[in-house]
């Protein structure tokens, strides 16, 4: 438990500054809706008059522009961008500052197994991001609240929860790249890689509409549009997504607690 | 009742060279110097007790325990004061020490505040504000604030100035008269000259002399200098049982190590005009030990 209370201690301010500016992106463009009013047709018709290509990169569901989810669903794209930078960040460092900063003779020679060290430390990034998801969850559904007009409350917190889940993924995949790498130098470096390799990816294959792609990128694992015509998710995607994470924690145990910590 | 026991211990990296078959016991109350020059293995030895490497062949026992296995039970009665001490920067003195007082389940907040006031340490102030020697300081608090049973220390004293080298020693002492065993590893001699009680010398990753500091120094060595009115003869000592023999103009000076008749008989075969027989320093004696193994 002490462990987990300093882990979430030294990531609290990052935890705030980052919900708060994902909440701060998706207020704006709340506030953008409410402001173009009746003009939104318009502007769903200036959409739907992109190319083809254009409207596939943007993921834009033009159908269902002209709705708050439908619009929210368009600058959300976004905000998941924002956050699996977060939480792949948040999965990296927590795993390998004990190493960068030289901290691991400290905790390591403590009375707990690595095993233990491990849970907590997976406990604490999972809580940070659970945390960030409130903090940005309730400032986004009171500007929502906000908005003058018929709207689905409910396709719009099943969008947003997308968010807790692709952090998720992308958390443990910093958690699992840490304990396998040496010592890492630049944090940001490797997650602003990674992240922005799956966007594009992911960009890239919205236009070749190639489906294999969906597996791949977690980007890819909620169709905005689909989510807003069924008030569901796609299972098999889940079920990729769940995968991964059991995973990757299983080989982030393996690894870490067999790995040789050697002298600095 | 051996406090470690370490068997046959060995640790590569591929093809770098880590420990080879070390073997050596340390007994419960002792104070144990680890000897042996940068990159000899001193590091790798003692990482493998605090299972921080894992060993590629061979065991270590700590308090009857095996030290990978059982190494968060041991983990308790260790204080593990390492040769470069890191922090967190961001935190305060105090926090970092009642974060590492968290992990043992007693109640270390008096200690604290007597080992700061013994070390002269600040427990207001941020880590990284701290000077390298002062880091230290609050690695030595670190070390000893939940009394451990069992005190490791790599490279004790480095960055300290020599006052708190002294009141470190004290604190030291002091836990080894209330029972706790110390394991000390060093490349400054003096330092265990002064502490320790057995010694163990490790070369090229293996051990190649286990010795009781009192036959190390006392018993079996004297360090004689000569002076001499006429020019003498090297080869006048050259017997069994003297090493590092050195002629400088006029002085001869040789280790010695054996029945003390025999040297004396052959010094008074020649004609003296000084001669100084004292305790030779540990570097002399480890100096004696790489050449003749080298």
């Amino acid at each position: 438990m002490n462990i987990f209370l300093h882990e979430l201690k030294s990531s609290a301010k990052s935890i705030i500054i980052w919900s708060l500016s994902m909440a701060a992106l998706a207020v704006m463009y709340i506030f953008i809706f409410t402001g173009l009013g009746s003009d939104i047709a318009e502007f769903q018709d200036l959409m739907n008059s992109l190319p083809e290509m254009a409207k596939k990169l943007l993921s834009v569901y033009a159908e269902s522009l002209s709705t708050l989810e439908g619009f929210y669903s368009f600058v959300f794209v976004y905000v998941v961008l924002c956050g699996a930078i977060q939480a792949m960040n948040l999965g990296l460092s927590i795993i390998s500052k004990e190493l960068r900063e030289k901290t691991a003779d400290f905790l390591l020679t403590k009375p707990v197994s690595r095993r233990t060290i491990l849970t907590w430390k997976l406990a604490a990034a999972f809580a940070a991001i659970v945390i960030t998801n409130i903090i940005y969850m309730c400032v986004t559904f009171t500007a929502a609240l906000s908005v003058k007009g018929q709207f689905s409350m409910k396709a719009i917190f099943m969008i947003s929860l997308t968010l807790l889940l692709i952090q998720a993924i992308f958390m443990v995949l910093g958690v699992v790249v840490a304990a396998m790498a040496g010592k890492l130098r630049s944090v940001i470096a490797v997650s602003l890689g990674t992240v922005f390799g799956f966007f594009i990816l992911n960009m890239f294959g919205s236009v070749i509409g190639e489906k294999a792609i969906r597996y791949i990128t977690p980007f890819k694992f909620f169709d905005y549009g689909y989510i807003i015509r069924n008030s569901a998710y796609e299972a098999p995607y889940l079920a990729v997504g769940a995968g991964f994470v059991v995973l990757a924690v299983a080989v982030s145990y393996l690894v870490y607690v067999k790995k040789d910590i050697h002298a600095v | 009742m051996n406090v470690i026991e370490i068997n046959n211990l060995t640790k590569t990296y591929g093809k770098a060279r880590g420990i080879c078959d070390v073997s050596f016991n340390v007994e419960e109350g002792e104070v144990f110097g680890f000897i042996g020059p940068n990159g000899a293995g001193k590091s790798t030895t003692i990482r493998t007790l605090l299972s921080l490497i894992y060993p590629t062949a061979g065991s270590a026992e700590i308090f009857g325990m095996d030290c990978i296995k059982n190494a968060p039970e041991i983990a308790r009665e260790i204080g593990y004061l390492p040769s470069e001490v890191f922090y967190y920067d961001k935190m305060k003195v105090i926090d970092v020490l009642n974060y590492s007082a968290s992990f043992y389940k007693k109640d270390c907040s008096k200690r604290i505040k007597e080992l700061a006031g013994i070390m002269d340490l600040d427990l207001k102030k941020r880590v990284d504000d701290l000077s390298f020697g002062n880091k230290k300081k609050v690695g030595i608090v670190q070390t000893l604030l939940h009394q451990p049973r069992l005190i490791i220390l790599d490279e004790p004293t480095s960055g300290l100035d020599p006052l708190m080298q002294q009141k470190f020693f004290d604190l030291l002492e002091e836990e080894n008269k209330k029972g706790a065993t110390i394991f000390m590893s060093s490349h400054v001699l003096s330092e265990v000259q002064r502490m320790c009680t057995r010694v163990a010398i490790i070369k090229e990753g293996r051990i190649i002399k286990l010795e009781t500091m009192s036959n190390l120094t006392e018993n079996n060595y004297k360090k004689f200098r000569l002076e001499f009115d006429s020019d003498i003869q090297k080869e006048h000592f050259q017997i069994n049982g003297v090493s590092n023999l050195e002629l400088k103009e006029k002085f001869i000076s040789f280790l010695f190590k054996g029945n003390v008749n025999t040297i004396l008989r052959k010094i008074s075969q020649a004609e003296l005009k000084n001669i100084w027989i004292e305790e030779p320093s540990l570097e002399e004696i480890f100096m004696h030990y790489y050449e003749k193994e080298a």
